[in-house]
């Protein structure tokens, strides 16, 4: 359990470190900003007093703005975070895709977090490829990735409602990585080696490249 | 003209088809292959790290156009790119950015201290913000919800990458339009 203290007054971080240690913790800022309404001067001591409590509990109430979300930890890798290395997180407001190497080998995971557990992804992880930069729509059905397979990276596209996938570069004779996608699904950004250094190109759900770039100088 | 019936002639015939044929499938295989050169984004610098925004309208990435490595922002609509005043700054490193929805907000890493920092970074006030600084640890590989109230990102607070999700609080204001936020989630 940690109490923080920020910057619009302090507010009690509830805070779990299951990983064997509970540390006690305490931050400080050096600068305490003043509460955001500005209060007219109090003619009583009483309301003052009632008026500094209210300021109290409001602050305490509002919170810093930013809070870390506990997800509880598995050892045995069916939570979010596991006794290895996890990486690379998107997140959707229900989702969170990421990389993990819980399995022995390199493979993506899906977490619900409205049910706090992993989602099946049946057909996505392969035992001969290497996944890395995953990317989600925001209704978590499509999942864009990198995937190495006997030396030859290519993006693919996974259906969660189908269970395709898909090599969406398999006509590309180059390097790719770093996908992206939008929240929709439409839209697919990449980096490729095509041209002998790094750029991006952009395709559509299909694998079709979108011709919409135009060199901005 | 794969019909005559004479023995040699036909047999020439079927060839010439059969040849033809594949000149055609070839010719339509290579009409597939994706003309690299007018899709992708084409400078003479290297430029990395895309994030599209939820609505596909910005795209961000890291490129070293500017003599400085820092972050682009490039409207797919406008066709040009978008001033981000103040959050590439002299003597540090932006990267690894991600977008909400409609772009309002950008999540990235910066290096201009001791350590890296995640800040978020306001369009509409054009203000960058630490998000980081009252935590431990170090942090990687940022990204943000399309409604913006969700930050994850690596940390190695634990001795390992782990992942962590930082909740900006129910009065963030939203970056998905109540119209569309139904329809999000229906589609794909």
């Amino acid at each position: 359990m940690c109490l923080t203290i920020c910057d619009r007054g302090f507010y009690p971080l509830l805070r779990s470190f299951p990983a064997q240690k509970t540390s006690i913790w305490v931050g400080f800022t050096t600068r305490l900003a003043p509460h955001p309404s500005p209060l007219p001067l109090p003619v009583h001591a009483s309301v003052n007093l009632r008026l500094l409590l209210l300021l109290l509990i409001s602050s305490v109430l509002s919170g810093c703005g930013a809070q870390l979300v506990n997800f509880p930890f598995d050892p045995g890798g069916r939570s979010l975070n596991s006794s290895f290395s996890d990486l690379q997180p998107r997140v959707s407001s229900r989702y969170i895709v990421f990389v993990s190497d819980r399995s022995g080998s390199q493979d993506l995971y899906l977490y619900d977090t409205t049910v706090h557990r992993l989602v099946d992804l049946p057909g996505l992880n392969a035992i001969d490829m290497i996944v890395s930069s995953p990317g989600l729509s925001e209704n978590g059905r499509l999942i864009v990735f990198a995937g190495s397979r006997e030396g030859r990276s290519s993006i693919y596209l996974y259906d969660r409602e189908t269970r395709q996938l898909r090599n969406l570069t398999e006509n590309l004779k180059a390097e790719v990585r770093n996908p992206t996608i939008t929240a929709d699904g439409d839209t697919i950004a990449f980096e490729s080696s095509a041209n002998g250094q790094w750029d991006i190109l952009l395709y559509n759900r299909d694998g079709q490249p979108l011709k919409t770039l135009t060199n901005p100088h | 003209m794969c019909h005559r019936s004479h023995g040699r002639v036909r047999w020439l015939n079927v060839t010439v088809c059969i040849s033809l044929l594949g000149v055609l499938t070839v010719a339509c295989g290579q009409e597939e292959l994706p003309t690299t050169a007018s899709a992708e984004f084409d400078s003479r610098h290297n430029d990395g790290q895309p994030a599209l925004s939820g609505d596909g309208h910005f795209l961000a990435f890291v490129s070293n156009r500017d003599g400085n490595r820092g972050i682009l922002l490039y409207d797919r609509k406008q066709k040009q790119m978008v001033t981000l005043p103040r959050l590439n700054r002299q003597n540090a490193i932006a990267e690894a950015p991600s977008l909400s929805y409609t772009g309002r907000y950008i999540v990235y890493i910066t290096s201009d201290n001791v350590r890296p920092e995640i800040e978020l970074y306001d369009r509409a006030l054009q203000q960058p913000e630490v998000l980081t600084a009252h935590y431990r640890g170090w942090f990687r590989n940022p990204s943000i919800s399309p409604d913006g109230r969700y930050v994850a990102f690596e940390t190695g607070v634990r001795g390992q990458w782990d992942i962590e999700v930082m909740d900006r609080g129910p009065n963030v204001e939203s970056d998905v339009p109540d119209n569309l936020r139904s329809r999000l989630l229906s589609s794909p």
